[in-house]
């Protein structure tokens, strides 16, 4: 075993562990280096940094969209470069992620785009059908569940984003951006939405570039410039 | 995840699937008919010329022709040597009266030929008749060559040479019926492989958001699986409606020739295990293509 899992093995309980990670697409140039954080239980942690900073890299390899080049990733106990076929699905489905461009099944319902994250681990259509109300309710949508997403504006469109994210319960949720298509409005209305979240016990990792949002929000800020973690501490007043 | 919850779910995205994209969908299934029309027609054609070549076998006789004089005491050993050869189902004697009367009855216009002082000029034979299994060009030359070699056979008589030539066009047609079923096959799976690998990119976005939120490598597969065994059963079944409605306009004509050639027969369609056979095929066939896409689709990334 290498020294770095050596050092996941033994590390505490945190949610999320890098250790010594590296991303690299082009031999010689590096979108992330050497980037070590741990993120707790409940956390509610701000992710910030200029354009090709490495912000939504490293987003991508916490739900293993891609591998590092370097180093091991523990989400939720599981090292993410050793899944297998059946273990990165299993492993995502504790984990809810939204995107700034919404990434919604245009062809389909509000209900049915909630309700696939709920048909992916087998849930009962009755139970489907409840579930799905009562989060549509929470984010405000029930009313909207029969209408297709393009129908949505788009702040609506990204609280139907977040109430899929949320609809399993999950234990981490990760947000690419979330508010960079919504005006400061909305922008507070999805920001309140995901710290709900947070205060319900998921650990939150929002990437922003929004420093009111910092301000505002953040018990914890990570920065990233040039691909290397450049702050992880309180945010600075 | 409860297998009912994921047949629900995929049926539900293959009709999805299928909604947003009808038009792909109709040329998929329409290649896979197309395809199975032409496969359909060779299995009629090969069907129907070994019905015919089965009705000779049932006419089909070894005849030999005995030495002239051959006294009854060697006849009828020559008759038990002959019956017990492999294959022989009955021997028959026919004396050179019933062989004459047997001419004269046939060719009444050529009787004059055995008019003569002899009472026949035509010799006394045995007549071989084969097991049905054994009705074929190499069981009939086995056959004669043994009888040839029997003492009092004078000559040997079938229509092997006929009847091998048949089964030749017989077996040529079916070769070139499975080699263009084949040619037709691989063409249809790749066309139906390109089709639903069409239908896969288009639904890119909407596989990589079932991938987000958890979606096994078989939830994703399955709506497309479905889609293609849908297509494909589609097809087969507009290429059996086709290949039906061909045999209706052609049937009439075709009995009418082979009337004038062989005698009163009836063309046969394909039988109903054969149809089910072609439908069922057009369902391989739309899976098979399926399964293709989804391998060459599926990406390395995760």
């Amino acid at each position: 075993m290498s020294e770095s899992a050596d050092a996941l093995q033994a590390g505490g309980g945190g949610l999320v562990r890098l250790f010594h990670v590296s991303k690299s697409y082009l031999a010689g140039t590096h979108a992330l280096r050497d980037v070590s954080l741990e993120l707790g239980k409940g956390e509610f942690v701000f992710l910030t940094g200029p354009s090709g900073a490495g912000k939504t890299t490293l987003m991508r390899l916490m739900f293993g969209a891609e591998q590092p080049s370097e180093g091991q990733i523990l989400v939720l106990g599981r090292n993410v470069s050793r899944l297998g076929p059946a273990g990165l699905p299993a492993l995502r489905r504790r984990i809810g992620v939204v995107f700034q461009d919404f990434k919604l099944l245009t062809r389909r319902t509000v209900e049915d785009n909630v309700g696939v994250a709920l048909d992916v681990v087998g849930i009962a259509p009755r139970d489907r059908k409840a579930r799905v109300f009562a989060m549509l309710k929470r984010v405000g949508l029930h009313h909207r569940r029969h209408h297709l997403p393009l129908t949505l504006s788009g702040g609506e469109q990204q609280r139907l984003a977040i109430a899929r994210a949320l609809i399993n319960e999950p234990e981490l949720l990760l947000a690419d951006e979330p508010t960079g298509n919504l005006d400061p409005e909305l922008t507070l209305e999805i920001m309140d939405l995901i710290a709900d979240a947070a205060a319900r016990g998921t650990a939150v990792f929002v990437a922003t570039h929004d420093h009111a949002l910092v301000s505002r929000y953040a018990q914890r800020l990570v920065r990233l410039e040039n691909g290397q973690l450049a702050h992880d501490g309180r945010p600075p007043r | 995840m409860s297998a009912f919850a994921q047949s629900r779910s995929a049926l539900a995205n293959t009709l999805a699937g299928l909604r947003g994209s009808p038009v792909t969908s109709a040329i998929a299934a329409l290649t896979i008919g197309i395809c199975l029309l032409l496969v359909g027609a060779f299995a009629v054609l090969v069907a129907n010329m070994e019905a015919i070549l089965a009705r000779f076998g049932e006419e089909l006789h070894v005849v030999a022709y005995l030495a002239p004089g051959l006294a009854q005491e060697p006849r009828d050993a020559l008759m038990q040597r002959a019956l017990a050869l492999p294959g022989v189902e009955t021997v028959e004697y026919v004396s050179a009266e019933e062989a004459a009367l047997r001419f004269r009855a046939a060719q009444p216009e050529r009787a004059v030929l055995l008019d003569g002082p002899e009472e026949s000029p035509l010799p006394a034979s045995l007549e071989l008749r084969l097991a049905a299994s054994e009705r074929s060009a190499e069981p009939v030359r086995a056959v004669s060559e043994a009888l040839a070699a029997l003492p009092g056979v004078a000559e040997i008589g079938s229509g092997n040479e006929w009847i091998a030539g048949y089964a030749q066009a017989v077996a040529l047609i079916r070769g070139i019926g499975l080699a263009i079923g084949v040619v037709l096959g691989i063409a249809t799976l790749l066309i139906v492989a390109n089709t639903i690998r069409l239908s896969i990119l288009a639904r890119r976005d909407e596989i990589d958001i079932l991938r987000l939120v958890g979606a096994s490598r078989s939830y994703v597969a399955a709506p497309f699986l479905l889609e293609g065994l849908l297509e494909g059963v589609l097809g087969g079944g507009i290429g059996l409606a086709l290949l039906w409605a061909g045999w209706s306009g052609l049937a009439p004509m075709l009995r009418g020739g082979l009337l004038l050639l062989i005698g009163d027969t009836t063309p046969e369609f394909l039988s109903l295990g054969g149809a089910a056979w072609l439908v069922a095929s057009g369902g391989v066939l739309g899976l098979g293509g399926s399964a293709a896409a989804l391998l060459q689709s599926r990406e390395r990334s995760r």
